[in-house]
C-alpha cells in the first residue's frame, strides 16, 4: 500500500533531486549549467502539469503547450516596460499598454489565465475518449496557435515579441518546479486524483460507483492549464524574446517524449523524464555542435536530438509501455527496498 | 455564370485532393480505430523522392511512379515501427510511437537533406493554363479533378468488386470476426497502410505541384485536412471521408471568397473550432461508420 | 480428429475455462452443453484461435495447433459459425458469402459453384442476394452465417448457439440443416443451450458447468440422465 510514508519519502527524493540540482548548477559556476538547470525547472513545471492530466485520466492531450503560450503572452503583455510597448507592441490596446505590473504577480496571472481559458473551453471536451478526444485536444492546439499566431494586438503576430523583462532565475524557477512535484503529488493523491485514475483503468466502473468522469478530467484540465501556464510565464521571462512557433508541435514533442520516457502514470516518472531527456539533450547538442564545428558534413547537423528523443519515445512504449516508472512511485520503491533489508537483517 | 464555374472549379480541384487524403487517413483508421500521425509525412517522402530523382534524365511519369511508390513502403513501414508492435497495449501508444515516427521522418529530412525548400520537378502540363468560356484556370487544377474522379471511382470498384475490398470492409466492421473467416489480419493492416500511402502519393504530387519545392514540415497542413474532412464526415465511413473532402474544399473556397482579409487570417481558428464543435456534437462524425465495431 | 486437451482460458484475472479436454471423432457431431456463462463459447473461440489459452493443448489430426491465428485456423480446415449478429451487417449477403470463401479466393469456379449450391440449399438467401446482411430476419442471418462459414469447405465445423433468439419453427428448420449436414459426413462441434434439440441429432456430448466439463457420454446416455436439469442449474 501506498501510503502517507511512501508519497512523504516520493517527495523528498524528488524535492532533493532539484536541490541537488541547484546546488550543483552553483557549485560549477559555469553561466551554461546554470541555463541548463533554470531549463530544466521550467521543463519540469511544464512536464508535471501535463502529467497531471494525462497521467490520471490516461488521455493524450496535444493543447498543453498552447496553454503555455497563454500563460507566456499574457505575462508578456503585462510587464513589457510601458516605453517599449510601442516598438514592441505597436497594435496594443491603449487599456493594456499603460499596465506594467512586476513580473512575479505576472507569473501568476499568465497561469490563472491559462488555467480560465482552460476552464471555459474544455469542458464540453472532456466527456469524449480515444480518438475523438486526441483530435479535439490536437484542434484545440492549432486554434491555439492560430490565435497566437494572428492576434497581432497582443501577440505582435508571427513575429518575434521582445522586451519581455528577465525576471526568472534558477532559484525562483527551482522553487516553483519543487511547488509544482508538491501539487502534483498532492492532486493524485487527493479525491479527486484517486477516482481520476480509477476512470482511467476502468471508465464504466468508475462511473458505476458515483464518479463524474467528465468533471473529474475537467478539474484535471485545469490544473494541468494553470501549471502550463506558469511554466510558460517562467519561460518567457527566461528567454525574454519569443514567437508563437515556440508553443507548437516541436515543444508539445520534447514535453510529451520527456513523460513518456519517465512514465506518464507517476510524479516520479514526470521528473526522472525531465532529467533524463534534459541530460541527453544536452549531451546531443554538443555532439551537434562538435560536428558542426568540425565541418565533416557540408551542412549544418540539425535535428539529431529529435531522431534520438523520436527512436526513444518508440522503444520505451514496446519495451516498457508505461515509460520507467509505470506504476510505483520512487518512494515506494526505496520504502520496499528498505523493508525488505530491514526483514534480511532480522533474518 | 463564369464565377460560378471558376468557383466549382476551384472546389473540385482542392476537395479531389482533400477527398484522397481523408481517404487514405480513414482506411487505417476505419479498420485499427488508430490515428495515424504519421500520415502528413508520407506526403513529404514523395516529395523528396521527386527532389532526389531531379537531377535524373527519367521522364516526369516515372519519378512519380517512383515517388508514390516510396510513399507505399513509407506507409507500409509506418506500421511495422509505430503500430504493430505496441497495437495491442494501449491507443495512447500509438498514438505516441506515429507522432514520434512522424518527428523522426521529418528531423531525418532536416538532417541527411535540408531545412531549406528544395525545388521539386514539375511537369510542363502543370505550369499551363486552360483558357475554355471565358475562364482561365491552371491545368493542374483539371487534371486535380479528373484524377480524383478516376481514383475515387477505381476505389469504390476495388471495395465493391475485388475479393480483398469485402475483406477490407469487413475488417473494418468486425475484425476478429473476418478473420475467423480466413482474412489474414496483417495482410489488410498492410493493405491499407498501402491504401493509405498510394493516396497520400498522388495527392503530394498535386500538393507540391502548387508550390513547387517540398520542406520537412509539409505533411502537416495536409494532415490537419485530413483530420478536419474526416471528422465532418465521419471517421469511420469512407464515403463520409470523400464527402468531407469536397464539403471542407467548400467551406474553405467559400471563405477565401467572402471573408474580409481581417478575418480570413484567423481561418483554421474557424474550421478547427467547428472540428471541435462536430465532434462534440457526434463524436464518430457526421456520417455514422458500419454498424458495428470493436477494436483489435 | 479434433483433441483438446486440459484447456484453461482466462479473461485477466477471471478462469473462464479450466481443465476442458475433448475430443471429435471423424464425421462425429458433437454437442457441447451447458447454462449461460459456463465457457462454452470461450472453449468454441478458443478452438478457432481467437482466444488464446492460458494453457492446455489444441490438435487437430494430432499436428498441434494451440497458438494458432483464426485465419490460420481457417486454412487448417475449420470453420466457425458464431452467433446471429456476426453478419457483416453492411456487406450484401452475396457479399458475405463470398467473403467466407476468402481463403480459396483464386478458384473462382469452385466458389461460384458453391455459392449456387448454398443458394439451392437455403433459396431464401438467393432471394436476398443482393440485400445488406443487417436488413435479414435473425433466421435468415442464421442461414446466412452456416452458409458462410460453409463456403470455406471446411472439415470441422463450429457452431455457436445456432438456436439462439430464433422461433421454435426456425429452430427446428436450422436443426434439419444440421441433421442433413451430419448425413453429408461433415464433422461439427455444436454450442447449444437447448438440449434437447442438440442432443436429438448429436452422437456424442459433453456438459460444461462453471468452466468445467461435469459430465460426457452418448448423446443417449446424457439425455437419459436423470439430473440433466440438475446438471444445468449447478445442483
Amino acid at each position: 500500500m501506498a501510503g502517507m510514508k511512501d508519497t512523504a519519502l516520493t517527495l523528498v527524493i524528488l524535492i532533493a533531486l532539484v536541490v541537488a540540482l541547484v546546488v550543483g548548477a552553483e557549485i560549477a559556476e559555469i553561466r551554461l549549467f546554470g541555463r541548463i538547470a533554470t531549463n530544466l525547472c521550467i521543463s519540469l513545471v511544464l512536464v508535471l502539469g501535463l502529467q497531471v492530466f494525462m497521467g490520471n485520466s490516461g488521455i493524450l492531450s496535444f493543447a498543453h503547450i498552447g496553454f503555455m503560450g497563454v500563460g507566456a503572452y499574457t505575462s508578456a503583455v503585462l510587464t513589457i516596460p510601458a516605453q517599449m510597448k510601442g516598438m514592441a507592441l505597436p497594435d496594443l490596446y491603449p487599456v493594456l499598454a499603460a499596465i506594467q505590473l512586476s513580473p512575479y504577480i505576472a507569473i501568476l496571472i499568465g497561469g490563472l489565465t491559462a488555467a480560465v481559458v482552460a476552464a471555459l473551453v474544455s469542458y464540453p471536451l472532456m466527456r469524449l475518449s480515444d480518438a475523438a478526444a486526441v483530435i479535439t485536444s490536437f484542434a484545440l492546439l492549432v486554434v491555439l496557435h492560430t490565435v497566437m499566431l494572428h492576434w497581432s494586438e497582443i501577440t505582435n503576430g508571427p513575429r518575434t515579441l521582445f522586451g519581455i523583462p528577465k525576471a526568472t532565475d534558477l532559484y525562483l524557477a527551482a522553487g516553483i518546479a519543487i511547488l509544482a512535484i508538491i501539487g502534483a503529488m498532492l492532486f493524485r493523491e487527493s479525491r479527486t486524483g484517486l477516482l481520476l485514475r480509477a476512470t482511467r483503468d476502468d471508465e464504466t466502473a468508475a462511473g458505476a460507483i458515483g464518479a463524474d468522469v467528465s468533471r473529474l478530467r475537467w478539474k484535471a484540465f485545469i490544473i494541468s492549464a494553470l501549471f502550463a501556464g506558469i511554466g510558460g510565464a517562467l519561460w518567457g521571462h527566461f528567454i525574454t524574446s519569443f514567437s508563437p512557433k515556440a508553443f507548437y508541435l516541436k515543444e508539445t514533442f520534447v514535453i510529451l517524449g520527456m513523460l513518456v520516457i519517465g512514465g506518464a502514470p507517476t510524479v516520479s516518472g514526470a521528473v526522472i523524464g525531465v532529467f533524463l531527456v534534459t541530460f541527453s539533450f544536452e549531451v546531443l547538442r554538443a555532439f551537434e555542435a562538435s560536428l558542426n564545428a568540425a565541418k565533416i558534413f557540408t551542412g549544418q547537423v540539425v535535428g539529431v536530438t529529435e531522431i534520438v528523443l523520436a527512436l526513444a519515445m518508440i522503444a520505451i512504449l514496446i519495451l516498457r509501455p508505461g515509460g520507467l516508472f509505470a506504476t510505483m512511485e520512487i518512494g515506494v520503491l526505496f520504502g520496499r527496498r528498505r523493508q525488505k533489508a530491514s526483514e534480511g537483517e532480522k533474518q | 455564370m463564369t464565377a460560378y464555374i471558376q468557383f466549382l472549379i476551384d472546389v473540385l480541384s482542392l476537395g479531389g485532393a482533400y477527398a484522397l487524403m481523408a481517404l487514405g487517413l480513414v482506411i487505417v483508421y476505419g479498420i485499427l480505430r488508430l490515428v495515424n500521425f504519421a500520415y502528413g509525412e508520407l506526403i513529404m517522402v514523395t516529395g523528396y523522392t521527386m527532389f532526389l530523382l531531379g537531377g535524373s534524365a527519367l521522364p516526369w511519369i516515372v519519378m512519380a511512379a517512383i515517388g508514390v511508390l516510396m510513399a507505399i513502403l513509407a506507409g507500409i513501414a509506418t506500421d511495422y515501427v509505430a503500430f504493430r508492435p505496441v497495437r495491442a497495449k494501449s491507443v495512447t501508444a500509438v498514438l505516441i510511437t506515429s507522432f514520434a515516427f512522424s518527428t523522426l521522418l521529418q528531423n531525418a529530412a532536416l538532417l541527411f537533406i535540408s531545412p531549406r525548400p528544395r525545388n521539386v520537378p514539375l511537369p510542363d502540363i502543370f505550369s499551363e493554363t486552360v483558357h475554355f468560356a471565358g475562364i482561365v484556370t491552371p491545368a493542374r487544377n483539371l487534371i486535380t479533378i479528373a484524377t480524383a474522379v478516376i481514383l475515387l471511382a477505381v476505389f469504390a470498384w476495388v471495395m465493391k468488386r475485388t475479393v480483398l475490398g469485402i475483406a477490407m470492409r469487413a475488417a473494418a466492421t468486425h475484425f476478429t470476426m473476418a478473420r475467423m473467416l480466413g482474412v489474414p489480419a496483417n495482410l489488410i493492416i498492410s493493405t491499407a497502410f498501402a491504401i493509405s500511402g498510394f493516396l497520400a502519393g498522388i495527392v503530394s504530387l498535386f500538393w507540391i505541384g502548387r508550390i513547387g519545392s517540398v520542406v520537412p514540415g509539409i505533411g502537416l497542413e495536409p494532415l490537419l485536412v485530413a483530420f478536419i474532412a474526416t471528422v465532418i464526415g465521419g471517421m469511420r465511413s469512407l464515403q463520409g471521408a470523400v464527402l468531407g473532402g469536397f464539403l471542407l474544399a467548400f467551406i474553405d473556397t467559400g471563405l477565401n471568397y467572402s471573408l474580409p482579409q481581417e478575418l480570413l487570417k484567423f481561418r483554421d481558428a474557424f474550421t478547427f473550432s467547428l472540428v471541435i464543435l462536430i465532434l462534440l456534437w457526434r463524436p464518430a462524425g457526421l456520417m455514422k461508420g458500419p454498424a458495428s465495431g470493436q477494436r483489435t | 480428429m479434433l483433441d483438446v486437451a486440459a484447456l484453461e482460458l482466462r479473461y485477466g484475472a477471471i478462469r473462464a475455462v479450466r481443465d476442458v479436454s475433448l475430443t471429435v471423432g471423424e464425421g462425429e457431431l458433437v454437442a457441447l452443453l451447458g447454462a449461460n456463462g459456463a465457457g462454452k463459447s470461450s472453449t468454441l473461440r478458443a478452438i478457432a484461435g481467437a482466444h488464446k489459452p492460458a494453457s492446455g493443448t489444441i490438435r487437430l489430426n494430432g499436428e498441434n495447433v494451440t497458438n494458432q491465428s483464426p485465419e490460420r485456423m481457417v486454412r487448417n480446415g475449420v470453420a466457425m459459425v458464431p452467433e446471429t449478429r456476426d453478419v457483416f451487417p453492411d456487406l450484401t449477403v452475396a457479399e458475405n458469402l463470398r467473403l467466407g470463401a476468402f481463403t480459396r479466393r483464386s478458384d473462382e469456379a469452385g466458389v461460384d459453384e458453391d455459392t449456387q449450391r448454398m443458394f439451392r440449399l437455403f433459396p431464401i438467401l438467393s432471394e436476398r442476394a443482393e440485400q445488406a446482411g443487417g436488413t435479414l430476419s435473425g433466421g435468415e442471418q442464421q442461414m446466412l452465417v452456416i452458409a458462410r462459414a460453409l463456403m470455406s469447405r471446411p472439415r470441422l465445423l463450429l457452431l455457436d448457439e445456432p438456436s439462439l433468439g430464433l422461433a421454435p419453427t426456425i429452430v427446428g428448420r436450422i436443426f434439419d440443416m444440421i441433421a442433413e449436414l451430419k448425413s453429408g459426413g461433415l464433422t461439427m462441434l455444436l454450442v447449444e443451450q437447448n438440449a434437447a434439440k442438440a442432443l436429438a441429432v448429436a452422437d456424442r456430448a459433453y456438459v460444461m458447468r462453471s468452466g468445467e466439463i461435469a459430465a460426457e457420454g452418448t448423446a443417449a446416455d446424457i439425455a437419459a440422465a436423470s439430473d440433466l436439469k440438475a446438471l444445468y442449474l449447478g445442483g
